[in-house]
């Protein structure tokens, strides 16, 4: 087996982790997870003014943002209200989808790999309102943006685990398999074993 | 001296970073509004972005173009003659103008502003060229994409005009700024509104295991279960004619002229352009640094021949096919 | 009262054979009201050889009708032997020119001529800039919409130019260095074999879902719908459109001119020269999106 370059293994191990947040933010109450989701929202407000500028100068609607084989999808408010919430089952249809592995979804919003590249391998899934979906792109593409950091300062124990995680490129291959592995585990266990994982990879990484 | 000047896009501050930083000689964009031919949502610079843009360029010794591409509205020329305004008040390098009415403004109202002739504005032989010289002193044209290497060198001999021919990005089958068939499906076209085939009118459709897309009620293509996709591009669909279904005007590639740098710098081109101002950030300092080592390496050597160079441009290629367009005869 | 405007026909932009163009011609000649016609081969060179001797006689006729006869040239003008052919015809052309590309309005530079819808004039300080440069009249491109028409009209009054507007036949949407009549019958521009003469409306396009879009035309794309703004004829003389262009198809377009002609004379109405016309294109629809700032396809009037 081809050895896995550092930065794509990293990228996994956060979108790993990403995705436990995505499916404990379809558990958890929906009043909490509002609260972390109107937190993250705040938290691009103040880091990227041009990308939220952007999200608020378009007409209102919503995009919904589904992680591809995951519990949870969100919904993204855009217009003078921006919000992000998690999707329910009563909630009307959004005007436009976008679908696709989680991974490659943060990448996107990170602008780390071009959107239309994707879109050509059929990686990404778009539905609804096109213009939306591309205009949430490039108000996410003209940003230099790092969504992990980001959402590392929103929720308490990523703060810590994340960016050290960022720069051990070669340690975080490691860690891989056991996220991987936690992921099989029940949700609670998965948590847990997650923020173990992540907690002692930050003691490691200093 | 380096062969060729390289000119980049960007779409957004981001992405003009990227380029800089990638080894872009020169970055072109436009301002957030109908005055160039990229005007798609979320894209292109406020005033001060642009001049924070040239000030980002300057400091590293690099050059900002404006793109004033689009051809203003008859009765409300004014948002145009701003544009240029703004674009010389801030200190770029160059406008980018395809209108005669709006180069003529720019020749008589800022004579210390250099003028680049837009792809838009499709001057395809020597006569179009030198005429563009004598009445408003363009000193460089950028080539529509239907000319073949043999036409460039033809054209080079009869002029002392710069200049630009696009090396990489999207291919326009037909010659621009004289192409209604996107407003003919939309209503909106890249001379008046400046988006061809724009997203408000795509819309993606599955039908069992197929992708559909198609374009103000137009189906554009069909697309089997694993089949690489495409932005529904007008003139990049499948269509059915003479009885059989193909792509009549354009596969979805992506123009690719790496191989040729050699025989365009023998016919005496002056600047290669990337296409892809709506493309992100990741695809610009991807191509860009790809194109900077070509360029570099086809200095040093004569050659282009760097076995790396394919692979950094591989994700980047439209439909993950790449074509070397018109620039060789069979294309036609 | 003013003055009704021109009716015109534009180029034969398809590749009919030769006996086919002179007969069309010795008709219109003969029978069909317009005041002005378009001759040239301005799509591909290629076929210009089986019509050359053809333009003399067609002019010849033209005139003796009391017809204005200006020659059109090419769209799109890149090779050698183009440019060549260009400058020849603007260096002989006995009448008036209309110039398709700019190397046309450079070669015309002081010399009267008219400007046609292949060159963009979208705005009054373009239009300006070409009656300054020797135009009398402007063609422009059909994806224009009424209130660009109107300005450009009043600008050009001012300037005493004349503006013309298509109002009949399939609207040319592009032009490419590609022959797509070739490339969909699996060949080469180089060798053609001049399948575009089977076509003499243009070759049908229709979508994988098997809609109708649009025409092929060598290097040519054309509409699939067929312009008609019949409807529109008493806005286009109020706006102080002087020129109505109605482009040719194989059809009788002795009977679409005298219908034009009617309607613009008040000895017929609109809406029963629009029903006429359908039935004269039957298999294109009829289509004004353009002119109402819709898509060009759609049908609004």
């Amino acid at each position: 087996m081809p050895p896995i370059p550092p930065e794509l293994a990293v990228r996994r191990i956060e979108a790993a982790a990403a995705g436990v947040a995505v499916a404990l933010a379809g558990r958890t109450a929906p009043a909490l997870s509002g609260r972390v989701l109107d937190l993250v929202v705040g938290r691009v407000a103040r880091c990227h003014p041009r990308a939220f500028a952007a999200l608020a100068e378009l007409p209102p609607a919503t995009l919904r943002i589904e992680p591809a084989d995951r519990p949870a999808a969100f919904l993204l408010d855009v217009g003078p209200a921006v919000r992000l919430r998690v999707a329910g089952p009563d909630d009307p249809p959004p005007d436009a989808a976008v679908r696709g592995p989680l991974a490659d979804l943060m990448d996107l919003l990170e602008g780390r790999i071009d959107g239309d590249a994707l879109f050509f391998r059929r990686t990404l899934r778009i539905e609804g309102d096109t213009a939306l979906v591309l205009a949430v792109r490039n108000a996410f593409d003209g940003e230099d943006m790092d969504v992990v950091a980001d959402l590392a300062g929103a929720f308490g124990p990523l703060a810590r685990a994340v960016p050290p995680a960022r720069r051990a490129a070669g340690r975080a291959l490691v860690a891989l398999e056991e996220v991987r592995a936690a992921l099989l585990r029940p949700l609670a266990d998965r948590v847990a074993a997650v923020e173990r994982r992540l907690a002692a990879f930050d003691r490691e990484g200093r | 001296m380096a062969p060729f000047e390289l000119i980049c896009p960007a779409g957004t501050p981001a992405a003009l970073r990227a380029a800089v930083d990638a080894g872009a000689d020169a970055v072109y964009a436009g301002f957030r509004d109908e005055t160039n031919a990229r005007n798609f949502p979320g894209l292109n610079f406020s005033r001060e972005e642009m001049a924070e843009g040239i000030r980002y360029a300057r400091a590293r010794g690099r050059m900002l173009f404006v793109a004033i591409n689009t051809y203003p509205a008859a009765g409300r020329v004014e948002p145009w003659r701003r544009a240029v305004d703004d674009a010389a008040r801030l200190g770029a390098d160059a406008v980018i103008l395809a209108d005669l009415g709006l180069l003529d403004y720019a020749a008589r109202t800022h004579p210390g502003l250099r003028l680049h002739l837009s792809v838009q504005a499709s001057a395809s032989n020597a006569e179009a060229v030198r005429f563009y010289r004598e009445a408003f002193g363009v000193r460089r044209v950028v080539l529509p994409r239907v000319l073949t290497v043999a036409d460039i060198r033809g054209l080079v001999a009869g002029t002392d005009v710069e200049t630009e021919v696009f090396v990489f990005g999207g291919m326009c089958p037909m010659a621009e700024g004289r192409c209604t068939l996107s407003s003919y499906a939309t209503g909106r076209s890249p001379n008046r509104q400046g988006v061809c085939s724009p997203a408000e009118h795509v819309r993606y459709e599955e039908r069992g295991e197929d992708l559909v897309s198609r374009l103000g009620g137009f189906t554009i293509n069909r697309f089997a279960a694993g089949e690489p996709a495409g932005y529904p591009t007008l003139c990049k669909g499948r269509f059915a004619a003479a009885g059989k279904a193909s792509y009549l005007f354009e596969e979805p590639t992506s123009l690719n002229a790496l191989p040729l740098l050699p025989a365009l710098h023998e016919a005496g081109v002056k600047a290669l352009k990337i296409e892809g101002r709506q493309r992100g950030k990741a695809y610009v300092a991807a191509v860009v640094s790809a194109y900077r080592r070509a360029i570099d390496g086809f200095a040093r050597t004569g050659r282009v021949d760097d076995p790396g160079l394919d692979a950094g441009l591989d994700g980047a290629v439209e439909g993950g096919r790449d074509t070397a367009g018109a620039y060789r005869r069979s294309w036609r | 009262m003013t003055t009704p405007p021109l009716l015109t026909l534009g180029p034969v932009l398809f590749n009919w054979p030769a006996e086919r163009w002179c007969d069309f011609y010795a008709r219109i000649a003969d029978e069909a009201p317009v005041d002005v016609v378009h001759l040239g081969e301005i799509v591909c060179s290629k076929r210009l050889p089986f019509l050359a001797d053809q333009f003399g006689p067609a002019v010849e006729r033209l005139e003796a009708a009391g017809k204005t006869v200006v020659l059109s040239t090419p769209i799109l003008v890149t090779t050698e032997r183009e440019r060549a052919a260009l400058a020849e015809l603007v260096e002989a052309a006995p009448g008036p020119v209309e110039a398709n590309d700019l190397a046309a309005v450079a070669l015309l530079a002081g010399r009267p001529h008219l400007v046609g819808p292949y060159v963009n004039v979208y705005n009054e300080a373009t239009l300006a800039w070409m009656a300054a440069r020797g135009a009398l009249s402007v063609s422009l491109n059909p994806e224009l919409p009424a209130p660009s028409v109107g300005v450009l009209a009043a600008a050009a009054a001012d300037l005493g130019v004349d503006v013309e507007v298509q109002v009949f036949g399939r609207m040319p949407l592009a032009i490419s260095a590609r022959c797509y009549h070739a490339r969909s019958h699996g060949l080469h521009k180089d060798g053609c074999q001049f399948v575009c003469g089977n076509d003499p409306d243009g070759l049908a396009v229709a979508t994988l879902d098997a809609q109708p879009f649009l025409a092929v035309n060598g290097t040519q794309t054309l509409s699939h719908a067929c312009l008609d703004l019949s409807g529109a004829l008493e806005a286009l003389t109020a706006q102080g459109v002087r020129r109505l262009r109605l482009s040719p198809h194989a059809v009788d377009m002795v009977r679409v001119a005298r219908g034009f002609r009617d309607v613009l004379d008040g000895r017929r109405d609109a809406a029963a020269l629009s029903a006429d016309l359908a039935d004269l294109v039957a298999g294109m629809p009829l289509a004004d999106g353009f002119y109402h700032d819709r898509a060009g396809y759609e049908r609004v009037a």
